[in-house]
């Protein structure tokens, strides 16, 4: 039973990672039909940036602030300068290659700046873990799946009370439509971006202490995240962090009961399966075109 | 017209002879000729292992700079041409080439990592280059199939010899002999199981349980229960910082304290990110910058710090007996030029098996003979153990006596 929740635990808090990560993901899905895919690298900054700034010496949430703050700006300018320009035609896929391309110098850049060894980022609340049911998690690590259900919940609530949040929504459902509405959606887009940057960075900066922060990081978190947002049904921000929770249980269980080697395995071949039945993921809202 | 067709097969001929003689004299190997006095190198310098290419860089170019400053080698200074190649085996074989054709170096030092060491087998025996390993321990690195291994050699440690260090040390830990073996799912970890495997079932061992893990892994907790229901007391372990980071932070989760046994893949920055958890780990090597040094690897160590802002101390160098190899092996390299009196890559690789120089890890009397290619024996590998942020060696800590 004691391993049982354990599982249940660890992979709760994992799975909060990905939740923060796919939940960008949709964002920027949602209203682009395209996605940043150096997210990951923007999550890293998250980590990575607090680190640097705490050794220069500012307090530790100024110093996450301050990184945030970055990842926010390059997730707008990523938009306005890689996406946007390539992303024209209904089925241009260059965007692809450009992110991809920015990734891989953020990542070369960082480490021939910073290097590769992983940095710690101390914080209080992994100083002694909670004892549940013969199980024990750290409070960090708890903290990261309650962050993604709050983030999801006060999304929910900015899209549906606000007036910047109505134009997210409307460019979401149809941008044409949105666009003759009066609503500049290319700067809705880019305020999109911004925020899935700066919720990106966030989960760096909250999962750092748990696993550190190192500038090769963020390739396989944001590799997961993104699958996770598929078999979600991608513009379906509640459905992809109930799904990423799931998927980050479903991982440790895998782990704890079958091998740790067949963890990507069996865990991808769920996926697959999941998408033969539910091709357009299992949370998607039915997308209607007119011809 | 049949003198007429002699007369054109005589000339094809003749054109013949002359393609083939140019070939030949094209395909005269690199070591027939002479070298020039660089040593080339391929080290991992971006990417996840670049903190190990730095390591080794400190050592060797901590020597060449006391190599050079003494007036250099034959009357000439010897020149460092680094390559990046991101721990990627073909980029590895790209940067050989590179070396031994384009640079013409007279000899080259490995990397990090195992599997481009392996990958360069075939490319320095054509180019006839010798090669020197500080870091990588694969034991295929030099037991070459089929063939004699002639151009690669190693200062450092050998998976071979590895296995059975680990084991016994892993042993003494354990009064029950309850001992389980943990390794990472690449060809480091994977290339060593069955040596550890063959240590354990000599010394009459059965292993309570295997298990692995994936490079990038954050959470052991799986594979640690199991092993808490085996009973293990004690873990043969291969891995590197981060993953030893995460295995440290589950054992916490679990409150359960097996003592950690290391192959060389943990360095002194799991002090930093493990912090107090770290206390009590064992990790194998060859040297430490830690505690009481004698005059020349204080020298050396000043030097490094001098040379090096980032260094303020041996806490900042993160694989000590990686950089004291590299050290040892630019020294082994200049005596070696010096004895064969020119920059000839066979005289020199004759020289290594005369080669005498009193180093950091140990005195080499002489470094390689034509039958042992590797120049650290089982005898010189020591245990180190993390306490308080330092890698002293076990005997001069606290827990000499659990020892």
């Amino acid at each position: 039973m004691g391993a049982s929740i354990q599982y249940f635990l660890s992979g709760l808090s994992i799975g909060g990672v990905y939740a923060l990560l796919a939940l960008g993901f949709s964002m920027m899905w949602s209203v682009a039909r395209a996605a940043n895919f150096n997210h990951g690298d923007i999550f890293m900054v998250g980590g990575m940036g607090t680190v640097v700034f705490l050794g220069l010496g500012l307090p530790v949430w100024v110093s996450a602030v301050l990184a945030i703050l970055i990842a926010t700006i390059a997730g707008a300018l990523i938009e306005r300068f890689l996406i946007r320009p390539f992303n024209r035609e209904p089925n241009s896929v260059g965007w692809m290659l450009t992110t991809v391309a920015i990734g891989v110098m953020i990542v070369g850049a960082s480490t021939a700046l910073l290097g590769s060894a992983a940095r710690p980022l101390p914080s209080p609340l992994m100083d002694e873990p909670l004892r549940i049911g013969g199980a024990g998690i750290f409070p960090q690590e708890l903290l990261l799946p309650a962050v993604a259900v709050l983030t999801t919940l006060a999304l929910y609530l900015f899209q549906s009370r606000t007036h910047l949040g109505r134009a997210i929504r409307a460019v979401a459902a149809n941008r044409t439509a949105a666009e003759l509405m009066g609503i500049d959606a290319d700067r809705v887009t880019l305020y999109v971006f911004a925020v899935a940057g700066g919720l990106g960075a966030l989960a760096g900066f909250l999962v750092a202490p748990v696993i550190q922060a190192s500038t090769t990081i963020g390739l396989a978190f944001g590799l997961k995240a993104f699958m996770v947002a598929i078999i979600a049904g991608i513009t379906n921000p509640a459905g992809v962090v109930i799904v990423a929770l799931v998927f980050g249980v479903v991982e440790r269980f895998i782990e704890g009961y079958f091998s740790t080697s067949a963890r990507d395995a069996v865990g991808f071949s769920i996926m697959i399966l999941v998408l033969l039945a539910f091709p357009q993921g299992i949370f998607a809202r039915k997308e209607v075109a007119k011809v | 017209m049949r003198t007429g067709f002699l007369r054109k097969l005589a000339l094809r001929g003749s054109l013949a002879s002359a393609v083939l003689a140019a070939i030949s004299v094209t395909a005269i190997p690199a070591a027939a000729q002479q070298a020039q006095p660089c040593i080339g190198a391929s080290w991992e310098l971006t990417g996840a292992l670049a903190h190990l290419g730095r390591q080794i860089r400190y050592g060797v170019e901590t020597a060449l700079a006391e190599i050079n400053g003494a007036g250099g080698v034959l009357g000439q200074q010897l020149r460092l041409r680094v390559y990046d190649d991101g721990g990627e085996p073909p980029r590895a074989v790209d940067n050989a080439m590179r070396i031994g054709e384009q640079d013409n170096c007279i000899v080259m030092i490995g990397g990090a990592r195992t599997p481009s060491a392996i990958a360069l087998r075939q490319p320095l025996h054509d180019m006839g280059l010798p090669w020197i390993g500080v870091v990588s321990a694969g034991v295929r690195v030099l037991d070459h199939e089929g063939r004699a291994n002639k151009w690669m050699f190693r200062v450092g440690l050998n998976d071979g010899l590895v296995a059975p260090f680990l084991i016994d040390n892993a042993l003494k830990l354990s009064p029950a002999r309850k001992v389980a073996f943990m390794h990472e799912a690449s060809a480091w970890g994977q290339g060593a199981a069955p040596f550890v495997q063959n240590a354990a079932k000599n010394a009459n061992l059965t292993l309570v349980g295997t298990e692995t893990f994936n490079v990038g892994d954050t959470d052991m907790t799986a594979q640690l229960i199991r092993l808490r229901t085996a009973g293990a007391e004690s873990i043969v372990y291969y891995g590197l910082d981060a993953e030893t980071d995460a295995l440290l932070r589950s054992m916490e989760r679990l409150n359960y304290r097996p003592t950690i046994v290391s192959a060389l893949g943990i360095g002194a920055q799991l002090s930093s990110t493990a912090g107090p958890l770290a206390n009590g780990v064992r990790v194998m090597g060859t040297f430490s910058f830690w505690g009481k040094l004698d005059p020349n690897a204080q020298r050396v160590l000043n030097t490094i710090m001098a040379n090096n802002r980032e260094v303020t101390g041996p806490k900042d160098l993160l694989l000590h007996s990686g950089t004291a190899s590299a050290y040892d092996v630019t020294n082994i390299i200049a005596r070696a030029i010096t004895l064969a009196g020119s920059f000839d890559r066979t005289k020199l690789r004759d020289a290594l098996y005369k080669v005498q120089f009193r180093g950091l890890i140990t005195d080499y009397n002489p470094a390689f003979s034509p039958q042992n290619h590797d120049a650290l024996r089982a005898e010189m590998y020591r245990m180190f153990v993390f306490h308080d942020g330092m890698v002293i060696p076990v005997e001069d800590s606290p827990y000499a006596a659990k020892k």
